[in-house]
């Protein structure tokens, strides 16, 4: 509370200053009242009624009211008020239906000086005349309420609401006979003081019980009712017919409404459950309190504003056993603190965003009104500073749509449905791979694909005359590596029959095709480690050499430079796994000193896991003794695979994974390709790629991923014929012994794709079935169902 | 590079957020008027509202699309102190109210003393859970034992923060190496400097959510924090959106290397930080591969960040509010330098490959 503001109000002669406080009471309160000098407060509750002074700094209590020595059920109050005429009068009422007026100025201990026992239930409500001395009016559990004058012993008149019990009377400020009640049945009616025979006017306001009502101070037609139902509604009395003109929706039923003064359109409303905070709402903000005030531990019992004209003190009483005053100031403000944006990125690289239209619009005019002087000053509308508001407060929503290309994720979905995972020789399925990732852009995973498959591709299948003519015809026009590349792809399709042509005097060109593969790769190494890297260098020089020696005709051809302008820009992202791999360069040395052995080691590992179409290539390779096992380069592939997961693309991951299948499966993490398929194949089913995802599933090797498609799908088929549930797996009926998957259509068994309506069991091959249904709606099973396919 | 489209979204009060379903082909969106709106993408891409119903009896704070797997579900929560699970019920297709979809609360969460700030569904992997946090500090985790069954939510965790929590975001992550995990942030705004980002992990052996970490640099009031979808990486970003747009990285640290069975221990380091907005940011969301992050703030802008292959990020694009959509280039130009005051190394990498490789050779050494 320590930071809570000091207020100081002048109000003519008199000043209110006082700040946020707080004092305990000894038990419950259920109602407060203040009197009219503003600097006093009644506290009224089953076992407390005291009058406190309010100072500065806190509370101070001044008078308790409860005397005698033994407890009455007169003093249990559940209402009451303090006159605004007389300091000295206040009226309470009580839980057991007496109505009990107190005289301040009563010499005695005793302050009692009437008391009415004419109610037979609780009393909810008493209520004194604004203006006239001695009227109090009272509204009971028993459905009447009756008027005093508090110079006779008992009732002037006595109104009955021909209802369920009366929750709140009050006078009307405006017109001097006027009051009006609130029932439990809905219902407000408006009272003649001086016809007590019938109602005025009657109408229903709310859904449930009404628990309280408020004549608008200034405003003098308006009453503000609040109820159960969680709303409170302020009605034009003036009017003809009451006239809805707000409504309120707060979160819990309204139990306390009052008008803040000189605030023509706010009000303060508590709640008699759940909710224990008081709030002020500006009646044309109906869903968003303008204030809140969260001091009280239990439900709020009785508000009031203290004076009539200032709008900044208000004082509560709570079934916590305390009484509080809160500053206005020091109100908590959920306007403020909600969150003024809502944003949420789609899928396809859509942006919808919704923003209060202030601040959308204050971006756009902000810039010409500080550079423009010309705009008169007296346009500014002026603000009334005790109720500043600045219209109802909307959002602008809008969706960026991304325009087809740029950074949207339809090269996702392309590459997914293109891309060939199984079914062919692994060159194939890179060669492929590459060519699609090419076509969308993606340059850099095509050169990865491409990659791949010098790596794990027997050399037969890239030609090698062609591969080194690209390289040499490449580097005249800067992009040597993508058009080696491309121009090796157009060319692949001889691949296989080249390979068998092939005989063993070619070897030399593919050691300098499988070298200069490794030069791809090493070069980088070479360049960051500026040649500490001896044996590499060799390698590289011999590398060269054997190329020169090979290709001596082109002039232009800078060689040695050439891979090292080029290659930082094309394959950068590789960069890193190269250099974290420290045991590439060893792997060159030892290469380097034993060629022989280690070639030859690693081309016979590479047998065992090669498919059956790629035996005979393998077999032909073993006869290559300097080539590079793809062994090697698993080491390089597993990070560059991690590379691309940790980028974002998973696609990448999962796709090699898939393509070289046990090459590279062994080296990385089985939890790891887990999480790389369930998170692929999540993403393909964002994207609905159903067919794509299942394919995913079916060739992940993962346990956990490969179960997926198998766990929770159930078929519920019914026998066409007889049109009980088939009960035995298959589709041969177990009743009448037929085979159940017939097309109604074409009556031949139908393999692979069944449709089927579920309203008649009747169906058949997909295409059928749909051609059929083009013509007619009925069953082409002639049974005379409408056939519903979803 | 983007079209803005307007949308009328008849919302009587502020629309507090808008979200996307699984497939990005439905929206919805939530306001201070009480009211959930559902909108669906026509074949030609206009958005229409399907359905709008009064959800709540106070401001509705957020709203949030479950996993398709348990069918047409949304989650709410409000300054009425409750969320709510609502189900959308396709009516018959004879039905003459064809096309308008029905949505009917399946559970209200009503353990909340306070305004329920945010809610949000677990990642499908781990069953139909839901979050929720809220002004009191606590947040709180709901299963539905049976998928089913969407009206019978179970109380399983409630984890206090301490602080009044605004926002919370589960971690996607769907690696059996990677523990249930959910950031909670905090707009608490009392003056003393407190971290305002926390984060809770899932124990397996105490059965219990214990705080792994907090960000001790996050001490401004928190507004959205999110997640990025992970794909596969082996550690987690994490958006923040604070006084200005966070990006951090967390890094789970082998297990060899931690006591067994304790909290999951973090590398955490703050890859960006971004004043661009020149004020209070209050949303940030990652595009569906994690690679790009969109924040919003008082200046009424949608920018757009993104890595370059250095992780280096920047400003990639600023789109504003009343939707005119502003190209890159020019903006850009406008908002390097502060942002090289933020990242220093952008600076330098943007000159080209020689910055880059001087960057590397570090490496190595």
């Amino acid at each position: 509370m320590e930071k809570m503001s000091r207020v100081t109000t002048a109000l003519g002669s008199s000043a209110l200053t006082g700040r946020t406080m707080h004092c305990h009471l000894d038990a419950p309160a259920n109602a407060i009242s203040v009197c009219r000098d503003a600097a006093q407060v009644v506290v009224a509750g089953r076992s407390i009624f005291k009058i406190f002074a309010i100072e500065e700094e806190q509370f101070v209590e001044k008078l308790n009211l409860r005397v005698g020595r033994k407890p009455s059920l007169n003093l249990s109050c559940a209402d009451v008020v303090w006159h605004q005429m007389d300091e000295n009068l206040l009226a309470t009422a009580a839980t057991n239906g007496v109505v009990v007026t107190w005289n301040l100025g009563r010499p005695s201990r005793n302050k009692q000086d009437q008391l009415f026992t004419e109610h037979k239930r609780t009393v909810n409500k008493v209520c004194f005349h604004p203006t006239e001395a001695h009227v109090l009016l009272s509204g009971s559990q028993d459905g009447f309420m009756k008027c005093f004058d508090l110079r006779r012993k008992d009732s002037v008149s006595t109104f009955s609401g021909q209802s369920e019990s009366v929750r709140d009377v009050q006078f009307s400020i405006r017109d001097y006979f006027t009051f009006a009640s609130t029932f439990e049945n809905g219902n407000v009616q408006l009272w003649d003081i001086r016809r007590p025979d019938r109602c005025e006017r009657m109408f229903t306001a709310h859904n449930g019980p009404v628990f309280c009502c408020d004549w608008h101070p200034e405003d003098r037609g308006w009453l503000a009712t609040g109820g159960r139902d969680k709303m409170v509604k302020v009605w034009d009395m003036t009017t003809h017919r009451a006239k809805e003109m707000h409504c309120v929706q707060t979160i819990a039923s309204v139990a306390r409404v009052k008008w803040r003064p000189e605030c023509r359109h706010h009000l303060a409303t508590c709640s008699m459950m759940v909710d224990h905070n008081i709030y002020v709402w500006d009646v044309r903000r109906p869903f968003v309190p303008a204030a809140m005030f969260e001091e009280h531990r239990d439900v709020t019992t009785g508000i009031a504003w203290r004076h009539p004209h200032d709008p900044s003190f208000l004082l509560s009483g709570s079934k916590d056993s305390t009484l509080c005053q809160h500053l206005f100031r020091d109100a908590s403000q959920p306007v403020e603190r909600a969150n003024p944006e809502g944003l949420c990125y789609g899928l396809f690289g859509d942006l919808a965003f919704a923003a209060k239209e202030s601040l959308v619009a204050a971006e756009s005019g902000r810039k010409p009104y500080t550079g423009d002087r010309r705009h008169p000053i007296f346009f500014k509308r002026k603000l009334d500073p005790a109720e500043p508001f600045s219209g109802l407060a909307s959002s602008a929503l809008s969706v960026f749509e991304i325009e087809p290309g740029g950074g949207s994720m339809s090269w996702f979905v392309d590459t997914a449905e293109r891309y060939a995972l199984t079914g062919r020789p692994l060159a194939e399925l890179c060669d492929h791979n590459a060519k699609v990732a090419r076509e969308l852009g993606r340059n850099q995973v095509a050169q990865t694909w491409t990659m791949l498959r010098i790596i794990y591709c027997s050399p037969g299948l890239v030609p090698s005359a062609n591969l080194n003519h690209s390289v040499g015809k490449g580097s005249s026009c800067g992009l040597p590596l993508m058009n080696s590349f491309n121009l090796k792809d157009m060319a692949s399709g001889l691949g296989s029959e080249t390979r068998l042509d092939r005989s063993k005097g070619d070897t030399r060109s593919d050691t300098v095709l499988l070298d200069s593969s490794a030069t791809l790769i090493t070069n980088e190494d070479n360049e960051e480690t500026e040649g500490s890297d001896v044996p590499t260098d060799y390698l590289l020089g011999d590398v060269e050499g054997e190329e020169d020696e090979l290709y001596p005709l082109d002039p232009e051809h800078v060689h040695p430079e050439e891979p090292e302008y080029v290659l930082p820009q094309e394959a950068f992202p590789l960069r890193h796994e190269i250099v974290d791999t420290p045991s590439g360069p060893e792997h060159l040395q030892d290469k380097a000193d034993s060629p022989h052995v280690s070639g030859s080691e690693a081309d016979a590992a590479s047998l065992a896991p090669v498919d059956s179409s790629f035996s005979l290539l393998s077999i032909s390779h073993a006869l290559y003794d300097s080539r590079l096992p793809p062994d090697f380069f698993s080491v390089l592939v597993c990070d560059m695979l991690h590379f691309y997961a940790e980028q974002g693309d998973v696609q990448m991951a999962v796709s090699v994974l898939i393509v070289l299948g046990e090459r590279v499966r062994k080296d990385i993490d089985e939890q790891t390709q887990e999480h790389w398929y369930t998170s692929y194949i999540d993403l393909l089913q964002r994207f609905r790629l159903w067919n794509v995802s299942n394919q995913v599933v079916k060739l992940s090797t993962s346990q956990a991923v490969s179960c997926l498609n198998q766990a929770s799908t159930t078929l519920h088929v019914n026998c066409s014929h007889c049109k009980r549930p088939m009960s035995s797996r298959g589709w041969v009926c177990d009743r009448c012994h037929r085979c159940a998957s017939m097309c109604a259509v074409c009556h031949h068994v139908v393999k692979g794709l069944f449709v089927w309506c579920q309203g008649c069991s009747h169906g058949g091959h997909l295409q059928h079935i749909m051609k059929w249904l083009e013509g007619s709606s009925h069953c082409p099973a002639g049974c005379g169902h409408l056939c519903e396919y979803s | 590079m983007f079209v803005a489209r307007s949308i009328a979204a008849d919302h009587k009060d502020l629309i507090h957020d808008v979200s996307f379903d699984f497939h990005g082909r439905r929206m919805a969106t939530c306001s201070s008027d009480q009211s959930v709106k559902v909108w669906d993408k026509s074949e030609s891409g206009d958005w229409h509202c399907t359905a709008s119903w009064k959800t709540h009896s106070g401001s509705v704070w957020r709203v949030t699309w479950a996993h398709p797997e348990f069918g047409q579900v949304l989650a709410s929560c409000s300054f009425d102190r409750t969320a709510a699970v609502w189900e959308e019920i396709v009516g018959e297709s004879n039905d003459k109210l064809r096309g308008q979809s029905h949505w009917v609360k399946r559970t209200t969460l009503v353990d909340s003393r306070t305004s329920v700030t945010d809610v949000k569904f677990a990642p499908k992997h781990m069953g139909l859970m839901l979050a929720t946090c809220s002004a009191d500090g606590i947040v709180r985790i709901y299963e539905a034992p049976d998928v089913m069954n969407l009206s019978q939510w179970s109380l399983q965790h409630e984890i206090s923060c301490k602080l009044s929590c605004s926002c919370i975001s589960w971690n996607p992550s769907s690696s059996r190496a990677h523990a249930p995990m959910i950031a909670v942030g905090s707009d608490d705004s009392s003056p003393n400097a407190v971290a305002k980002v926390q984060i809770f992990e899932y124990n397996e052996n105490t059965r219990k959510y214990a705080k792994a970490e907090t960000l001790l640099t996050v001490t401004d009031p928190v507004h959205d924090i999110a997640f990025a979808p992970n794909l596969g990486r082996s550690f987690h970003t994490l958006a923040v959106a604070t006084k200005d747009v966070r990006i951090f990285t967390l890094k789970p640290v082998r297990k060899e290397l931690t006591s067994s069975g304790g909290p999951t221990k973090f590398e955490i380091h703050i890859v960006a930080q971004f004043d661009n907005h020149n004020s209070q940011v209050w949303r940030v969301s990652w595009n569906i591969t994690g690679t790009v992050l969109a924040s919003s703030g008082d200046d009424g802008c949608v920018r757009l960040w993104k890595a370059n292959y250095m992780d280096n990020w920047k400003c990639t694009g600023i789109l504003k509010g009343n939707g005119s959509p502003v190209n890159g280039s020019s903006q850009q130009g406008n908002s390097n330098p502060s942002l090289g005051s933020n990242v220093p190394n952008l600076q330098s990498s943007l000159n080209g490959s020689s910055a880059s490789r001087f960057e590397i050779r570090e490496f190595v050494r």
